[in-house]
């Protein structure tokens, strides 16, 4: 996990953090953590509650400190150095903006923490208010305004500092479905625009694929896997990273016989052939993502008894019987009609499109 | 966190615990004395000695006083907590105009200066004709333990959900049966917190108290002032470490059953 | 369920007549006999009060302990408060039991207590001849200062529990968010911390002052008969001199200082509220 950085753009490592590691009242919540990220990056922390993900990003910031390791930024260490000296600027899940200042006097404070004079903020903040489309609300009151319209003051803050690096913990959590996608394209432009680094903190798999260049998957203080979305989908390292990321028939199986490069794995609904050389006996996980089975026979080959058939306009998604934690789910393209529940489908993939984790637990 | 941060932060913490023994000095002192056998209030005491204690067995007047606070203190409570439940139900319920006015009139005596609420009703009692020491003992008690009541249920009544209120009713309750099988009990740590803080107000009080006694209706506060002024001995610390231990009883009874917090913070 | 909603509002009718009956009327009507002379109008009473010097230095003096009391208590409460926000566990049960038991067991108790301390022959002395700060009993009781010290004791709690639920109820994130954009710990606290503080120091610096212009037993027992306050003036006017005149005025001025002190201090926070 040490090679150099290399995003599409060539850039070298920007942030490094360091081996660093963090308890909390006795339980560790993570050690020997490395983290790289290139000037530019939009980078994702995805994972489930607990994994991690907002203490690294607070480590970061400086709001919290590390136990052991460094964090690095454009070749400064500033482990030691508090928050506010940082020029790391954080937008919280909750927005966390002043409620006794004006949306305008939010927007100015770094300014002003930073030495401006009241009188002199006033050009730089009609600026930063534009850049978000917030210009009419300069003189409001917070408590008047939207979930959508505190994020963007959120972001026009953060941003008119001009920080080395920003930090974002859930920033589109409080808004509902529509907003949130439409809030994640232009907060990815106006980042782009800047060439901002900017690491985002979430819990959800479509936002971090949306907004990101590079996911890092996290798992109870550990980085699973560090890739671009599409190759945490296509190849994902981890059976954790396969669950958390997309969809998948996952079944868990045994391996009862080894061929050259390909072995055969038992599992509660037939055997499977998949690229692999784990030894017999192993116990194993096995996934395929559901848009890569058809419903006829493949390489592997299954016969499912559907549980249901949801028919969701550009798709319809198959759910075989299977017992937890096992998932049986084919994805076909539009809506092809004729099948419901209690029918038996054929479910079929190749052998290449296999996914095989060994169980380690 | 900063080195400054943390300085701020130790400072204050140092300012906040003086501030805890600067509070619970008078407290501490008080009991300490009222152990002394001497009949002055030195410290630390020449000898330990219950004889201040067993003095107030023999003093005059003392558990008379004792009885008619007690007794003020529980019926005014009581009244105050029916009263208050109308209204405060009437306040939070009901759609008429004025109804923030009325709310803060209920509650404003407890910034009046309780000595000129006592003048006010001395003149005004004695301008209706009633002469009776206790009757106006009585009221003028309501009066201070009323506000308490109606704070704590305000503020209760305003966080509880009337929906089930109306599901009783849906099952077969009158609105009263409802209120009082579903409300009260419901707000049960308010009642129990406001009550509380009502009777110590009551049992504490002078400035109204002071304008409406007689020679035969003598409140414990008042007949205390009386002894300060005849006989400062330590029994005055006795009497008022037993003002402590009621007022010690009774947080232990609120924070058994409500808990700290919610008593102070509602 | 219409008639319903306006016949709730009758509820109100025992507890709201009681009070304007035996709260109301009789503050109204002490109101207006102290303006009033042998029936009619006049603010001549108001006149002979404000002529007479000792009146007047009676009147400054409640107004100049009120006020210290209120900024000593204040000076105390606030780092109180703060410490108090932060304060988990087993520390904010000490903290609480603090701030309420002072304020269960009532003014007598406490009041009665500063006497043992500071009498000449009391604790505060005993402890300042016995460390060798003073040779001679110095003279505490009876005077302003003590009455200062107690009265800010008494009310404490009171300017403590306000500034503390404030803070206590403020976004942990704010100052995070200050510190993530360039503010130092002085900076955060003068911009993020005080402003947002301040309807809890209003609140309670109201209610305090509003209770230290008008007590009456710490100051009885305190500094007695010579250095009198408005409601000591008050009660001897009624119990002991007959001039009830007198004391009609002065407790309709008090009544005048404590409504308009709440009318204020709500008026303030309202306006600090409309901002936030």
């Amino acid at each position: 996990m040490t090679k150099p950085v290399r995003s599409d753009k060539g850039q070298r490592t920007y942030l490094d953090v360091v081996h660093v590691g963090k308890a909390f009242k006795g339980t560790t919540v993570m050690s020997g953590m490395d983290f790289r990220v290139a000037q530019g990056e939009l980078v994702s922390l995805l994972g489930p509650s607990g994994c991690g993900k907002t203490t690294l990003l607070r480590i970061i910031a400086g709001l919290t400190g590390a136990d052991t390791g460094d964090v690095v930024l454009d070749g400064r260490n500033i482990t030691s150095l508090p928050a506010h000296k940082r020029n790391v600027s954080v937008v919280f899940q909750s927005y966390a903006l002043f409620p006794h200042l004006s949306v305008a006097e939010n927007v100015a404070f770094g300014l002003r923490a930073r030495g401006a004079a009241k009188g002199d903020t006033g050009p730089s903040v009609t600026e930063a208010l534009s850049l978000v489309r917030m210009s009419d609300f300069a003189d409001r009151p917070i408590a008047a305004l939207s979930g959508g319209q505190q994020q963007r003051v959120a972001v026009a803050r953060a941003l008119i500092v001009n920080p080395v690096l920003l930090l974002l913990d859930e920033p589109f959590s409080a808004l509902d479905r529509k907003l949130r996608e439409t809030m994640q394209v232009e907060l990815k432009s106006l980042l782009r625009d800047r060439n901002m680094t900017a690491i985002f903190v979430t819990h959800d798999q479509d936002e971090a694929m949306g907004v990101s260049d590079r996911i890092a998957v996290m798992n109870a203080g550990q980085i699973e896997q560090f890739a671009a979305p599409a190759e945490l989908y296509a190849r994902p390292k981890t059976a954790f990273v396969m669950d958390f990321v997309g969809l998948s028939t996952r079944l868990a199986g045994r391996v009862t016989q080894v061929q050259a490069d390909q072995i055969q794995i038992e599992t509660a609904h037939g055997a499977v052939t998949a690229n692999s050389t784990l030894p017999v006996g192993t116990h194993v996980t096995i996934g395929v993502r559901p848009e890569l089975i058809a419903p006829q026979a493949g390489e592997n080959t299954l016969e499912v008894t559907l549980t249901d058939a949801m028919v969701l306009g550009s798709k319809t998604l198959l759910h075989g019987a299977a017992s937890e934690p096992d998932k049986l789910i084919c994805e076909l393209p539009g809506m092809p009609g004729g099948m419901s529940r209690g029918d038996t489908v054929t479910f079929g993939w190749s052998v290449a499109d296999t996914l095989v984790y060994e169980v380690t637990s | 966190m900063t080195g400054t941060d943390r300085l701020f932060i130790t400072i204050s913490w140092m300012i906040a615990v003086c501030c805890i023994i600067f509070l619970m000095l008078p407290i501490v002192i008080t009991v300490v004395t009222s152990f002394t056998s001497s009949a002055v209030y030195t410290l630390p005491p020449p000898e330990w000695s219950l004889r201040w204690y067993r003095s107030l067995a023999l003093r005059a007047g003392l558990w008379d006083a004792v009885k008619l606070s007690l007794n003020l203190a529980v019926i005014s409570t009581l009244i105050s907590l029916v009263l208050g439940t109308l209204a405060a139900i009437a306040v939070t319920r009901g759609s008429f105009r004025g109804r923030a006015a009325i709310a803060t009139f209920t509650v404003s005596p407890l910034m009046m200066p309780g000595l000129v609420v006592g003048v006010a009703l001395l003149q005004f009692f004695r301008e209706i004709g009633l002469r009776d020491a206790y009757w106006s003992l009585l009221l003028g008690h309501i009066v201070i333990t009323l506000p308490f009541v109606m704070r704590t249920l305000l503020a209760s009544m305003a966080a509880f959900d009337f929906s089930l209120v109306d599901a009783a009713r849906t099952l077969g309750l009158s609105y009263p049966k409802a209120i009082l099988q579903v409300l009260v009990p419901n707000l049960a740590p308010a009642y129990l917190t406001g009550g509380l803080f009502a009777f110590l107000a009551s049992m504490d009080n002078y400035p109204i108290s002071i304008f409406l006694t007689d020679a035969r209706n003598k409140t414990l506060p008042i007949k205390m002032l009386q002894y300060l002024e005849e006989q400062p001995d330590p029994a005055l610390a006795a009497m008022s470490s037993g003002l402590i231990l009621l007022a010690v009883i009774v947080l232990l009874i609120g924070s058994r059953t409500v808990g700290l917090n919610r008593m102070i913070n509602g | 369920m219409t008639l319903r909603a306006e016949r709730i509002g009758l509820l109100a009718l025992p507890g709201l007549s009681f009070l304007a009956i035996v709260y109301a009327l009789p503050l109204f009507m002490l109101l207006l006999k102290s303006l009033q002379i042998d029936g009619q109008f006049s603010l001549a009473e108001y006149q002979l009060f404000f002529a007479d010097e000792f009146s007047r230095s009676v009147l400054w003096r409640t107004i100049r302990v009120a006020l210290l009391t209120t900024l000593l208590a204040l000076a105390i409460a606030y780092p109180t408060a703060i410490a108090m926000a932060r304060a988990k566990g087993i520390w904010l049960s000490v903290f609480l039991v603090a701030m309420v038991l002072p304020m269960s067991v009532g003014v007598i108790v406490k009041a009665f207590a500063w006497t043992i301390i500071f009498r000449t022959r009391g604790v505060l002395n005993d402890v300042l001849m016995s460390l060798g700060i003073t040779d001679a009993p110095v003279r505490m009781l009876f005077t302003e200062t003590a009455l200062i010290i107690g009265a800010a004791n008494v009310f404490l709690p009171f300017m403590v529990l306000p500034i503390y639920a404030v803070l206590r109820q403020m976004d942990s994130r704010l100052p995070e968010a200050a510190a993530s954009l360039g503010a130092t710990p002085v900076f955060r606290f003068f911009n993020v911390t005080l402003p947002l503080s301040l309807p809890g120091v209003v609140a309670g610096s109201a209610f305090t002052f509003s209770l230290a212009i008008s007590m009456y037993v710490i100051p009885s027992l305190i500094v007695g008969e010579r250095q009198q306050t408005l409601s000591m003036l008050t009660a001897r006017s009624f119990l002991y001199l007959r001039d009830e005149a007198l004391g009609a005025t002065i407790s309709s001025i008090l009544l005048v200082i404590a409504i308009s002190v709440v009318l204020g201090s709500s008026w303030l926070a309202a306006r600090l509220g409309a901002r936030q």
